[in-house]
């Protein structure tokens, strides 16, 4: 699992820094993003092969974030992470082009799961 | 409480929940993070490593037990989000047995639902309906003896719903109880929800049991 990279986007930084280290002592390589204009700069200069992309945050939101990200030329699968009451935002997400989700707090071996069949589906 | 206030009470309860779900969701990683950096260290450098991750699961397991307290609280806070809405009577029942066991172990009593295998919905207000089998419930708790079982029971009968509260231990004032009476709050208070839901409500007095009807609001 060496050679994957992640990119988190959670505006709660200590979940989304504590998540990346655990993901790092699992072989994943994770970063971290706390806004949506931190997230496209990363992904502009060091594409990640996944994104998981908390849906509610200050700022640019984000399916916003999502929409910004299926625009770019390269096709990077997206992980919605969602939170009560987020049904409606993430069937949008979705249909947005999302590939998956997983609900807060997220199950780490779940989040792993998916991030492999996300990378296996591209 | 007027609609407004409920709404209110509704949205704050709402961004509070999301909120502490964060906070469980923090601890839930930085421990599981701590049980991690354990498990990559020896017996002989950390000498009470087994009574450290014994702990670490016990605060797993109160986390567990946070998120499944907060995201019912979530649900909750979101039944005056609509005054019609499908309601499955076995998931409305199950969900306020859950908010409500804590009332009841108080006196030592177990609210048992009979969930039916198939669903049973209609299209009625879901917060209404909560605060109907609530005062039931509430009722019936501050009646009854300590110690027994509430049993719920939800079945449809032609174009009507059908919800039994029963109590199978000991009533004191057994006449009482099962007697409609309009200078009892609860009953006052259940008479007005459920006229609002088209709906009444009966004793059974041989089987110590509420019988509520209520009607689709199709």
């Amino acid at each position: 699992m060496n050679d994957i990279h992640v990119l988190l986007v959670d505006d709660e930084e200590e979940l989304a820094k504590t998540i990346a280290e655990r993901l790092e002592i699992r072989g994943i390589y994770c970063q971290t993003a706390s806004d949506g204009d931190k997230a496209l700069d990363l992904i502009k200069s060091q594409p990640p092969d996944v994104v998981v992309l908390d849906l509610l945050m200050p700022g640019i939101g984000g399916l916003e974030i999502l929409k910004q990200i299926k625009s770019l030329e390269r096709n990077i699968p997206i992980i919605l992470l969602t939170g009560y009451g987020s049904n409606e935002l993430r069937i949008e997400g979705m249909n947005l082009g999302a590939i998956d989700y997983v609900l807060k707090p997220c199950n780490l071996d779940d989040l792993i799961i998916k991030i492999q069949k996300a990378i296996k589906s591209e | 409480m007027k609609g407004n206030e409920v709404e209110f009470i509704g949205k704050i309860t709402a961004g509070v929940t999301h909120e502490v779900n964060n906070v469980l969701a923090s601890i839930r990683e930085i421990s599981g993070l701590m049980n991690d950096i354990l498990s990559m260290t020896d017996e002989k450098s950390f000498p009470r490593k087994e009574k450290f991750q014994t702990s670490l699961e016990k605060i797993q397991n109160q986390v567990h037990r946070g998120v499944k307290l907060t995201s019912q609280l979530n649900k909750f806070s979101h039944l005056s989000d609509s005054i019609k809405t499908e309601i499955d009577l076995n998931d409305s029942i199950q969900h306020l047995i859950f908010l409500t066991e804590r009332f009841a172990r108080i006196k030592n009593v177990s609210l048992i639902h009979q969930t039916s295998n198939k669903s049973v919905t209609l299209i009625s207000d879901p917060l209404k309906l909560q605060m109907a089998l609530f005062n039931c419930i509430a009722y019936l708790l501050n009646r009854i003896s300590n110690d027994g079982e509430i049993n719920l029971s939800q079945e449809k009968k032609g174009d009507d719903f059908f919800v039994s509260i029963s109590y199978n231990g000991e009533i004191v004032n057994r006449e009482t109880v099962f007697k409609d009476s309009s200078s009892v709050e609860e009953l006052v208070s259940l008479h007005t929800i459920l006229e609002s839901l088209g709906g009444t409500y009966e004793f059974d007095e041989s089987n110590n049991t509420i019988i509520l009807k209520i009607r689709d609001k199709k």
